[in-house]
C-alpha cells in the first residue's frame, strides 16, 4: 500500500496530486482533530502496536506496518515538519518494537514488523537554507529510527500555503 | 534577572523535563528570579503568557520524540515565536534547552536542538546553549539520588554549568552527556522494564512483540 499523510487544504494537494485518491491506498491528513502524544508508552507496554488514544489517528503503527511507499507533505516548520504532520509521527511509534538494537554504533528501536518501506518526504513554504539542512538531516534521522530507505527528499516552490485550522492539533 | 523554567513534556506530574528544570534551579542563586510554565497542550495557557512578561532568559526542557519535538510544544514554539516578532524586546533574550531521550546517546537529540535554534533565527532571539541528554528513561528513577553523586554525576555537571552561563547571561557550545553507566547495562535495564510494566498490565514479554 502507498500511504500519503499531509497537511495541505484539499484544493492545494489536487493541484499537486491531482490523482492522490487513487494513487494512494490511505491518505492521513487534518481531517478530523487529532489528540497529541502523552508520551504514555501504552503502544509499547498496554495495547502493543496500537495507540491507547481513542481517535482518528489510533492505527497510524499499523498503517507504516501494510506499506512499500510512504509520502510526508509537510510545511517546513524550523527544519522540521509541521505540527500535524509530526503529531501523525509521534503517534506512529507503536509501528516499532521497544526493544533496543545498535546500529552504525548508536541505540535505535527494534522492528516490530518486516516491511520494509520507501520515504518520500516533500517540504512546502519558506525555508532559510540553515532549516533547509536540518530538514534534510532529521529525514535521514528519521529513516534510520523507522528502519526505512529514502526515495526522495524535495522542497516544493511556488505553493499556496493556506494553513488548516485542525493543523497544530486540537484536543 | 527573570528566567523563565519552561517544561514541555505532555506529562502532567513525573516527567524528566520537570526533575531536570529543578536540579537546574537549585543551581542557580537566589538573585535569579524564576517562573514556571508547563507548555503540556497545543496552546499555551493564559497563565503562562502572564509568567513569561518581561522574561529574559527562556530555559526549555522537553522530550525527544521522533529525532525532534513533541507537535505539542512545536505549536506553543510557534505561537512565542509570533508574539516575539510583533513585541520586538529591546533586551536580547537567551535560550537554553534540555532534551532528554531514551537512547543513551546524548547526540541523538541533535537535531531538535538545531530546529530550536533556527526557531531562535525565525523568533529573533539567542542561542544560549543546549544540553542533549541520552540514557533519559533513568531520570525520573533517580530523581531523589543526591545531585552531583553516582549515575548522575555527568549531568548534574553538565546543570552546573548551565546554570553558570544562564546567570552570566553568556553562550556555549551544545554538550551531550549520558548516565555513568555501560550502554548495555542501560539497554538490559530499559528491556526489563517494559517487560515488568507489560505484566502489570496483564501481558506476557512475547505480547511486546505483538504484530497487528
Amino acid at each position: 500500500m502507498k500511504l500519503l499523510i499531509h497537511d495541505l487544504s484539499e484544493e492545494a494537494l489536487l493541484k499537486i496530486l491531482p490523482d492522490a485518491g487513487n494513487e494512494f491506498g490511505k491518505i492521513v491528513y487534518p481531517q478530523q482533530p487529532i489528540r497529541q502524544c502523552t508520551g504514555c508508552f501504552g503502544c509499547w507496554i498496554k495495547t502493543p502496536g496500537a495507540c491507547v488514544i481513542k481517535d482518528d489517528y489510533g492505527e497510524l503503527g499499523q498503517l507504516f506496518a501494510r506499506c512499500e511507499e510512504v509520502l510526508l507533505i509537510s510545511r517546513c516548520v524550523y527544519g522540521g515538519f509541521s505540527p500535524f504532520v509530526k503529531n501523525v509521527l509521534d503517534r506512529s511509534i507503536g509501528y516499532m518494537h521497544p526493544d533496543f538494537v545498535i546500529k552504525n554504533g548508536e541505540m535505535h528501536h527494534k522492528r516490530r514488523y518486516s516491511n520494509s518501506f520507501k520515504l518520500q518526504v516533500w517540504f512546502y513554504g519558506e525555508c532559510t537554507a540553515s532549516e533547509r539542512e536540518t530538514a534534510q538531516k532529521l529525514v535521514q534521522a528519521n529513516a534510520l529510527n523507522l528502519d526505512c530507505e529514502i526515495k526522495e527528499i524535495k522542497f516544493l516552490t511556488g505553493l499556496q500555503v493556506r494553513r488548516d485550522c485542525n493543523e497544530s492539533g486540537l484536543n | 534577572m527573570k528566567v523563565a523554567l519552561i517544561n514541555g513534556s505532555p506529562k502532567k506530574k513525573y516527567s524528566a523535563s520537570s526533575v531536570l528544570l529543578r536540579d537546574l534551579s537549585s543551581c542557580l542563586p537566589g538573585s535569579v528570579e524564576l517562573v514556571n510554565c508547563h507548555f503540556r497542550l497545543p496552546q499555551i495557557s493564559q497563565e503562562d503568557w502572564e509568567q513569561l512578561s518581561g522574561v529574559e532568559v527562556l530555559v526549555f526542557a522537553f522530550p525527544l520524540y521522533v529525532d525532534g519535538l513533541p507537535s505539542h510544544f512545536l505549536s506553543c514554539l510557534e505561537q512565542l515565536d509570533q508574539y516575539y516578532n510583533q513585541e520586538r524586546p529591546e533586551q536580547d533574550i537567551l535560550v537554553y534547552a534540555l532534551v532528554n531521550c531514551g537512547f543513551y546517546e546524548g547526540e541523538q537529540t541533535k537535531l531538535a536542538l538545531e530546529i530550536l535554534k533556527n526557531w531562535c533565527g525565525k523568533a529573533n532571539l539567542t542561542w544560549g546553549q543546549g544540553i542533549g541528554i541520552g540514557s533519559g528513561g533513568l531520570i525520573t528513577a533517580l530523581e531523589n539520588i543526591p545531585q552531583g553523586k553516582g549515575l548522575k554525576k555527568n549531568i548534574d555537571k553538565a546543570l552546573q554549568n548551565l546554570a553558570k552561563l544562564i546567570t552570566g547571561r553568556q553562550s556555549a557550545s551544545d554538550v551531550y552527556v549520558t548516565h555513568n553507566l555501560p550502554r548495555f547495562v542501560y539497554k538490559k535495564m530499559v528491556e526489563l522494564y517494559w517487560r515488568q510494566l507489560a505484566r502489570n498490565n496483564g501481558l506476557t514479554p512475547k505480547d511486546l512483540s505483538r504484530k497487528l
